[in-house]
């Protein structure tokens, strides 16, 4: 079977806007993992809420795009605040399998209080109409896809520019390597947590528009694949390096996308199995991933 | 009389359930470099850790300015002007010699640690030509004088100071102490915690001599130099 | 076999008699269960039966050797899937799609009997253990979380896509009716009794101290990978066994049904009920699937669905936030 160029750009593009949403939710969940040695899969949830939140705001009470987008990413803020404040901070330099034990309480607690609260059912996702707009060139695709692209690289830079410039970002960087050493020099440790949760969780809630406009569709369970997605990314880009796991992002953004694309159909349901088969193998033959640093696996 | 700077009061300091200081006192005045003489094991470095608050003792009090400050965690205690330099340096290694100070000078704006900077490169030039390398690529006399930099840019009033001249050849070690006195010049007081008695005696006013987790002698350094014991065991 | 028959008289006193007065004991209450309850109440017991097995031998894998296993349901359906291929009847094998057994395996005219079909599932799932095993145990912690994670979902998607073998998504029915309250608790036991043994022996203690410190383990010179994979495959084993009996129980089962919440669900009770103790994931499983029976009716009469779930998460983070050891553990164990 021969692709043309066209099919072929078209699904690098889709790869890459895929790929994005990813990228966003590795880096958040890479922040979290560097300072924290926490691998948050509650993060899952925030996209759910995130993306329920703008639902209710935009579609059903019909409050301007920009205040909804601003709440909900709030909203994710906030949470994030909350679930390091209530279920972290007490275990934190305990065994790191009960962190994951929590992360995953909390998680399903999220999901199925979205489920209990909201609706077992899927909702439609609707964006404001000026986002939908599609546009027809060589490739096809939809001002959500360009707005999604360019969010990303714009938060990318701005997180470059902070971890280097600013002395909280420094301390991030610090921190991450060696936490006895940030506190000896002095650095609020805890005050620096909050502020990467805060940050970290936002953008997740964020990302959970991107999702939502993306598939048109939201549902209870929605934050649990990207969630595990975004870990496996991590992994395969590199632990310890955000780069590592933002480039992992993008990566499995393209292959999934081009496991739909390019494989004969019976073979679309295989997109999952696909990145953890990956998974598997970047495990056995470069544990530390693509881009690693010093980590004992 | 100089005022008392920093006074501990019969602390007790444990690893896990081994006390390895036991009813330990001390007092460092103001203008004062204060060293802990001791073999390894003696307890010297745990002291100087219970003082910088990273360990807290589990009997005794530790006072700073007349305020006890026994249980306060190590990040609280450098905003009061007690920083620390420890066994090791434990530099952050991934990060650029800028950036470990800025760092050191968490609690400054942007302005305030441009000015720090700028003090840091008068005492330190050699940092303003590594300014941008990666503190894990430096050599070992330069990862010093960062540690340095970092542990004085917040312009402290008492440093501490642990076994400095740890694994640097002699030529270093000979740079280091000349720093150490330059920093007394500054108006910093020093504790400083070492193996190396002969480096020590040149710049202390005041030593505490080690064994096994207990003070023994304490004095000027002739005094203590003259006393039988200590000729024999340290000096050869 | 060493474990069992270590020295003669000493070993039936303290081993065997507890054992077969445990079984005794155990068969009399089922007895008067039987002519008492309710088929329903029945039903929920066996079905608990069949979790106590899932869990316990979880808890070998995840509780006492440390390993954070969330691949579970992938050697659960590897049993479940196994032994009802080779027990399927054969008159019903056309019908429904199903191939007929090669030669090999007995020809086209054969359907196996319940228990060598169930075992073979075990075994089966035991293998896949020693392969999945290999590469993965190397890993740590949450590494070796997802990667199980990985493992299952692997599964499962073969499960949908070998639609010769497996009917694909639609899974099979009308498997027969082999379980009972019996020889669920036949094998409770026994899987009570196997853990609990390991856990005394040799490799047993090589566990632990794999759990308390890799490090101090392996200065110790205890070989990490060997027992690790010891108590993986016994593990999965079991869960294999749990499979083929909830297979045979249920008489339907879906690729989707051994999902990550089946393995989350198994992985909560030990956590819950206690994962230091040899009856902890027996108390967990009871405890969460009574839950589930009796507020499922409710969620749906009032149709706030997710409650079940949301109850179990509540519980299991209040357990890991103040009594990590479980419900079962002393005050001494929790952080």
């Amino acid at each position: 079977m021969v692709f043309s160029a066209s099919y072929i750009f078209q699904q690098i593009f889709n790869g890459i806007v895929l790929g994005s949403i990813y990228a966003l939710l590795a880096l958040g969940m890479a922040v979290i993992y560097g300072i924290l040695g926490l691998i948050n899969f509650a993060h899952g949830a925030l996209i759910t809420v995130g993306a329920f939140c703008f639902y209710f705001l935009f579609s059903v009470y019909h409050w301007s795009f920009i205040l909804v987008i601003i709440l909900s990413v709030a909203l994710g803020g906030l949470m994030g605040f909350v679930l390091e404040a209530i279920g972290y901070r007490k275990l934190r330099g305990g065994p790191g399998v009960s962190l994951l034990i929590t992360s995953l309480g909390i998680y399903i607690f999220i999901e199925n209080a979205v489920k209990l609260l909201v609706s077992p059912q899927p909702y439609a996702f609707s964006m404001p109409p000026f986002l939908d707009k599609i546009i027809s060139t060589f490739i096809t695709f939809r001002l959500i896809d360009l707005f999604i692209i360019a969010t990303t690289i714009t938060i990318m830079i701005c997180f470059g520019i902070f971890v280097k410039r600013n002395k909280v970002g420094i301390a991030m960087r610090g921190i991450s390597e060696s936490v006895e050493t940030a506190r000896m020099v002095g650095i609020n440790v805890n005050q620096v947590i909050i502020w990467s949760f805060i940050v970290a969780s936002a953008i997740a809630a964020l990302t959970g528009f991107m999702w939502g406009s993306k598939y048109g569709q939201i549902s209870y369970d929605m934050g649990f694949m990207p969630g595990v997605i975004a870990f496996v990314s991590i992994v395969i880009g590199g632990i310890g390096s955000i780069s590592g796991a933002v480039l992992g992002g993008f990566l499995i953004g393209l292959i999934q996308t081009f496991s739909i694309g390019f494989l004969p159909p019976g073979w679309t349901m295989y997109r999952d199995a696909i990145v953890f088969a990956l998974l598997i193998i970047v495990l056995l033959i470069k544990p530390t991933g693509i881009m690693g640093r010093k980590e004992s696996i | 009389m100089k005022t008392i700077l920093l006074k501990t009061e019969s602390i007790e300091v444990c690893y896990g359930i081994i006390p390895a200081v036991r009813d330990l006192s001390l007092e460092v005045r103001e203008g004062q470099i204060v060293a802990l003489i001791g073999a390894n094991g003696a307890g010297k470095s745990t002291t100087l850790k219970a003082l910088a608050g990273i360990l807290h003792p589990r009997q005794g009090k530790i006072f700073y300015k007349e305020k006890e400050i026994t249980k306060l965690s190590a990040d609280r205690r450098v905003p009061l002007g007690i920083t620390l330099v420890p066994e090791g340096r434990q530099l952050f290694s991934t990060l650029t010699t800028k950036e470990n100070l800025r760092l050191g000078a968490y609690c400054y704006t942007e302005t305030e640690f441009k000015e720090g900077l700028g003090w840091i490169y008068s005492i330190f030039p050699i940092l303003k030509e590594r300014e941008n390398q990666i503190a894990g690529t430096l050599s070992g006399g330069e990862q010093q004088m960062l540690a340095f930099g970092r542990a004085i840019i917040s312009k402290p009033e008492l440093l501490l100071l642990d076994e400095p001249s740890l694994g640097l050849a002699p030529l270093i070690i000979k740079e280091v102490y000349e720093i150490i006195k330059k920093i007394k010049s500054t108006g910093i007081n020093i504790i400083l915690v070492e193996q190396n008695i002969k480096m020590a005696m040149q710049v202390t006013d005041y030593m505490y001599v080690m064994e096994a987790g207990e003070m023994t002698i304490q004095g000027e350094p002739l005094k203590v130099m003259k006393d039988e014991d200590i000729r024999k065991a340290y000096l050869g | 076999m060493k474990m069992i028959c270590s020295n003669g008289r000493l070993t039936i006193f303290r081993i065997w008699m507890p054992f077969i007065i445990g079984l005794g004991v155990l068969f009399l209450i089922l007895g008067v269960c039987n002519i008492t309850l309710d088929n329903y109440t029945l039903h929920i017991i066996t079905v608990i039966g069949i979790y106590i097995i899932a869990a316990t031998s979880l808890n070998l894998t995840n509780g006492y050797t440390g390993l954070f296993s969330l691949g579970h349901a992938g050697f659960m359906a590897i049993g479940a899937y196994s032994s009802v291929l080779l027990t399927y009847k054969v008159s019903l094998r056309g019908a429904y799609n199903l191939p007929l057994l090669p030669v090999i395996l007995g020809g086209p005219d054969f359907q196996w009997p319940f228990l060598p079909a169930l075992i073979t599932g075990g075994i089966l799932a035991a293998v896949a253990a020693i392969i999945v095993g290999l590469p993965v145990l190397r890993l740590r912690g949450h590494y070796l979380a997802v990667a199980s994670l990985g493992f299952m979902i692997i599964v499962t998607t073969l499960a949908k896509g070998m639609r010769f073998l497996t009917r694909g998504a639609s899974g099979i029915q009308v498997i027969s009716h082999y379980t009972n309250i019996w020889n669920v608790y036949t094998w409770v036991a026994i899987t009570i009794f196997v853990i609990w043994r390991i856990l005394q022996s040799a490799p047993g203690r090589a566990m632990l101290a794999i759990r308390e410190s890799e490090v101090s383990a392996q200065s110790q010179g205890i070989n990490l990978m060997k027992y690790k994979l010891y108590s993986f495959v016994v593990g999965a084993f079991f869960a294999g066994i749990a499979g083929g009996l909830y297979a045979h129980f249920a008489r339907s089962i879906r690729p989707y049904e051994f999902s990550f919440f089946m393995t989350f669900f198994i992985v909560m009770m030990p956590i819950i009920g206690g994962s230091r103790n040899i009856f902890g994931p027996a108390l967990g499983a009871i405890l969460l699937i009574t839950i589930r029976y009796i507020l499922k009716p409710v969620e749906e009469g009032l149709e706030i669905y997710g409650l079940v779930e949301l109850i179990y998460a509540t519980l299991l983070i209040a357990i890991m936030l103040w009594r990590s050891g479980g419900i079962l553990s002393r005050k001494s164990d929790s952080s």
